[in-house]
């Protein structure tokens, strides 16, 4: 057994647990949300949770052109997917605003638990709250944040440690941070607000679950790697 | 300042540029079509007993659908370079005229197929709801998907292949991006529906598809299903709902998407303008560990920028709007 | 994201002539898919048209693995699950082709299978996870079998993808051809599609198994014509273009059959299929 096994199997755990943490902080509204009845953002936690990571993916692999640094590789992927998240929220909540005239509200809290702003009078009835207010800004930029380092460290674990070619390490980390992502999502069903969300602390179900499934994927890497001749 | 480093700042606006148009006609190409989360309305229609002469393009979601388009159209288009290149030496760029415009011509195509067989397929599996196939709103909405697609596609396709290319196009070839082709297609096609489906779906879902309900309030879940479905004059068809959310919805889901690849790539590229990287590429070096702080700092800082811009418009929305009135 | 309905009952073929009406039942399909999938991935030297048959059997028996879970709703839409399937096909098929070398006879390579069972097997801990009480607790009916079957067919796709398009198991030429070139883009959001899209196109009370077969069917075929495209353009194939010719003839045909079919289905079998007309007004 050498070390940079262990090393693989390692990191490949912890990229998959931080992408279904991530999964979890993202304000997600789902369907509901684009009709302006729930708050958050208006799409599938899969399909935001991509798009992130997707991004940081993106900066993490131009970074890892021109420096070997782990640190500094993951970082940046994680700066890349935040700068993503916060635009995306940002410009939605200009539409909900001037598009739709709807004000951003929390449904799942009656104050605003950062800034003590009262969530509850600004709500249409019947409605799960709208918009992306500022605990739910708060939490999805530490989704984006947490799922683009996740990300970022599989594709530089499989393309640095288990020396993968650029194409397949990129392949590789997206297929196990997509599987993690739907696990998560599969937890949350459906809305969740973020860290403030009473669903949230439903995580725990989610991390074992992706604990075994990241573990698993970790060790038919490194299986990969060894027997397929790259390590 | 060298030539290669104004030429990859040029090239960096004319990607953010295409950027900027590819996610507003993707918006407008799902809201012409119907497609991702406000679909689930028009899906809930026909069951709450409101008939409707709605396209039903039910692609999976928006990432994945536009990742196919980008994908096919990146595929077809490497093939086509890998057989044309070789016949202009020296003259690349000839070859890629030729061959992106074919590729996203086959992606057009699928998008066509898809969209056919997802309308006719829900619509058939609504039997029971009366819901009819309306020939007419079929063929008629086909060509205006395929178009807008067109736009969306071949601007992803072109952002695609300036990326793969960056270095050669600004005579650095050591900046190529490790990525092929079809691949970053792949990612930014995810990354384009995602904000399409986010962003761009709340001006069409919550208003234009609900708009003799009162403004100013999220859609209430009684509402849900009850689409408005007549248009200032006759019945709506998504027709009318791609006019509506150009003016507004489209532009600026163009302008998230936009601002997105202008971030990312700005930072990266004024990173290593700072770190001392360029125009030598000492790659792998001390020199190119600064590009990369710097780079974190660059996008740290505009993280900081869009968290204060949305604490102030919030406070300033909510107290514009006031608590809810009515009942 | 898409509104899932609850529970649908099964209902009988009723149009004569245009069911499909190859292998009847869920597990059949399964096992007639999975045996000829593997024999296929198996035998490498074989021209590139009858992995196309297997490649389209193999999406089939995933398709159906789709629609008979996220019947129940899984809260997530259906494209979720077809994600997952191809995500999952894709390490197995990394892990398959690697031990691909290992007990190699001539032309055959029985280890890639190895990828095969481990990826059912974590679709099968997956599909524990998800189902047990004590965890992620989805409550659907038969998860379990149908992630370890998702996984299993996912790889197995990639897998045929993968020796359609480089003509042999090798690591080195798959990760040379295939994942270098940004090929595995294609393969794996077109194995998303053609798991997820029938059942997600076909989605509503009156769905039935048959129709949604054929959306299958049709999409398969696409595959095939765009990866004897890559194959041509590749040059891989040990039999010369015409392989990659009558790949993509063989592909253009069973697209072009399916999709007439299906359209034809479909229009036949709506509540009615018109011209053009007013809406029925209720209020």
């Amino acid at each position: 057994m050498e070390p940079v096994i262990l090393l693989i199997v390692g990191y490949v755990v912890i990229g998959g647990l931080l992408a279904c943490v991530a999964a979890h902080l993202l304000p997600v509204g789902g369907a509901p949300a684009a009709m302006g009845t729930a708050t958050g953002i208006a799409t599938g936690t899969v399909q935001i949770m991509l798009g992130a990571a997707m991004t940081g993916l993106f900066t993490a692999a131009s970074v890892d052109t021109y420096t070997d640094s782990l640190l500094l590789v993951t970082l940046s992927g994680a700066v890349g997917a935040t700068v993503m998240i916060c635009v995306v929220m940002f410009m939605a909540n200009i539409i909900y605003g001037f598009g739709a005239g709807v004000v951003p509200v929390s449904g799942r809290v009656d104050v605003d638990p950062i800034t003590k702003e009262p969530q509850a009078p600004y709500k249409t009835p019947q409605c799960d709250g709208h918009g992306v207010p500022i605990v739910v800004f708060v939490s999805g930029s530490l989704g984006g944040f947490i799922g683009g380092f996740g990300g970022a460290l599989m594709y530089y674990t499989l393309l640095n440690y288990a020396h993968f070619s650029a194409g397949t390490a990129a392949i590789g980390a997206i297929s196990i941070f997509v599987a993690n992502a739907i696990l998560a999502a599969y937890n949350i069903r459906g809305t969740i607000e973020g860290f403030h969300d009473p669903k949230f602390k439903r995580l725990p179900y989610a991390l074992v679950a992706s604990f075994a499934v990241s573990l698993l994927c970790g060790i038919v890497v490194s299986l990969t790697a060894v027997l397929g001749g790259t390590l | 300042m060298p030539i290669e480093v104004v030429l990859l700042f040029a090239w960096m606006l004319v990607i953010a540029f295409l950027a900027f148009i590819a996610c507003t006609f993707e918006d407008l190409e799902s809201d012409m079509g119907s497609q991702s989360n406000p679909n689930s309305q028009v899906q809930l229609a026909a069951q709450v007993g409101q008939i409707n002469r709605f396209f039903n393009k039910a692609i999976s979601g928006e990432p994945l659908s536009n990742a196919m388009y980008c994908v096919t159209a990146g595929t077809i288009a490497w093939i086509l370079l890998m057989q044309l290149e070789p016949l202009v030496p020296g003259e690349e760029w000839k070859a890629a005229v030729l061959a992106i415009p074919i590729g996203v011509l086959g992606a057009v195509v699928i998008n066509i197929i898809f969209s056919t067989t997802s309308h006719c397929g829900r619509t058939a599996a609504m039997k029971r709801f009366e819901q009819p196939i309306y020939l007419d709103v079929l063929y008629g909405h086909l060509m205006p998907i395929g178009a807008h697609a067109f736009m969306t596609t071949f601007c992803i396709t072109c952002i695609a292949y300036i990326q793969s290319n960056i270095g050669t196009l600004s005579g650095n070839p050591a900046l190529d991006h490790p990525f092929a082709l079809p691949l970053l297609g792949f990612i930014w096609g995810i990354t384009v529906g995602s904000i399409g489906s986010s962003t761009g779906d709340v001006h069409y879902g919550t208003e234009r598809e609900f708009q003799d309900r009162p403004f100013g309030e999220g859609k209430r879940v009684v509402y849900h299903g009850k689409i408005t479905r007549y248009a200032s004059c006759g019945i709506r068809t998504q027709r009318d709902i791609a006019g509506f959310c150009a003016k507004f919805g489209g532009p600026c889901t163009g302008m998230t998407f936009g601002l997105i690849i202008l971030f990312t790539n700005w930072t990266t590229l004024v990173g290593m303008q700072l770190g001392g990287f360029l125009p030598n590429l000492p790659a792998f070096t001390a020199i190119g560990d600064m590009a990369a702080i710097w780079t974190i700092v660059l996008g740290l800082l505009i993280v900081a920028a869009l968290a204060v811009g949305h604490l102030i418009f919030v406070k300033w929305v909510r107290k514009k709007c006031g608590p809810f009135v009515g009942e | 994201m898409t509104v899932t309905p609850a529970v649908i009952e099964e209902e009988a073929p009723t149009k004569k002539g245009l069911s499909f009406k190859f292998p009847p039942e869920e597990t059949e399909m399964g096992i007639i898919a999975g045996i000829i999938g593997a024999v296929i991935v198996i035998f490498t030297g074989l021209p590139a048209v009858i992995k196309g048959v297997g490649l389209i059997l193999v999406l089939l028996w995933g398709m159906d693995s789709v629609r008979k879970t996220s019947k129940y709703g899984l809260g997530t839409g259906v494209p979720s699950i077809g994600v997952l399937s191809t995500g999952y096909g894709v390490v197995g098929a990394l892990m398959g082709l690697a031990v691909a070398e290992y007990g190699r006879v001539g032309q055959l390579y029985p280890a890639v299978l190895l990828g095969v069972i481990v990826m059912g097997v974590i679709g099968l801990v997956s599909g524990v996870i998800s189902n047990s009480e004590k965890f992620i607790a989805m409550k659907i009916p038969r998860l379990e079998r149908g992630m370890m079957e998702l996984g299993m067919a996912g790889t197995l796709a990639i897998l045929l993808e993968c020796s359609i398009v480089t003509g042999s198991l090798n690591f080195n030429a798959v990760v040379n051809q295939v994942m270098n070139t940004g090929i595995i883009a294609l393969m794996f959001i077109f194995n998303c599609f053609a798991m997820l899209h029938p059942y997600n196109a076909c989605l509503g009370p009156d769905e039935r198994r048959e129709r949604t077969r054929m959306c299958a069917v049709e999409i398969s075929g696409l595959i095939c014509i765009l990866l004897g495209f890559a194959q041509l353009a590749l040059g891989t194939s040990p039999y010369g273009p015409l392989d990659a010719v009558s790949m993509i003839v063989f592909g253009a045909i069973v697209f072009a059959v399916f999709f007439w079919k299906f359209i034809k289905a479909c229009m036949d079998e709506a509540y009615e299929t018109v011209g053009t007309g007013m809406i029925k007004t209720i209020e």
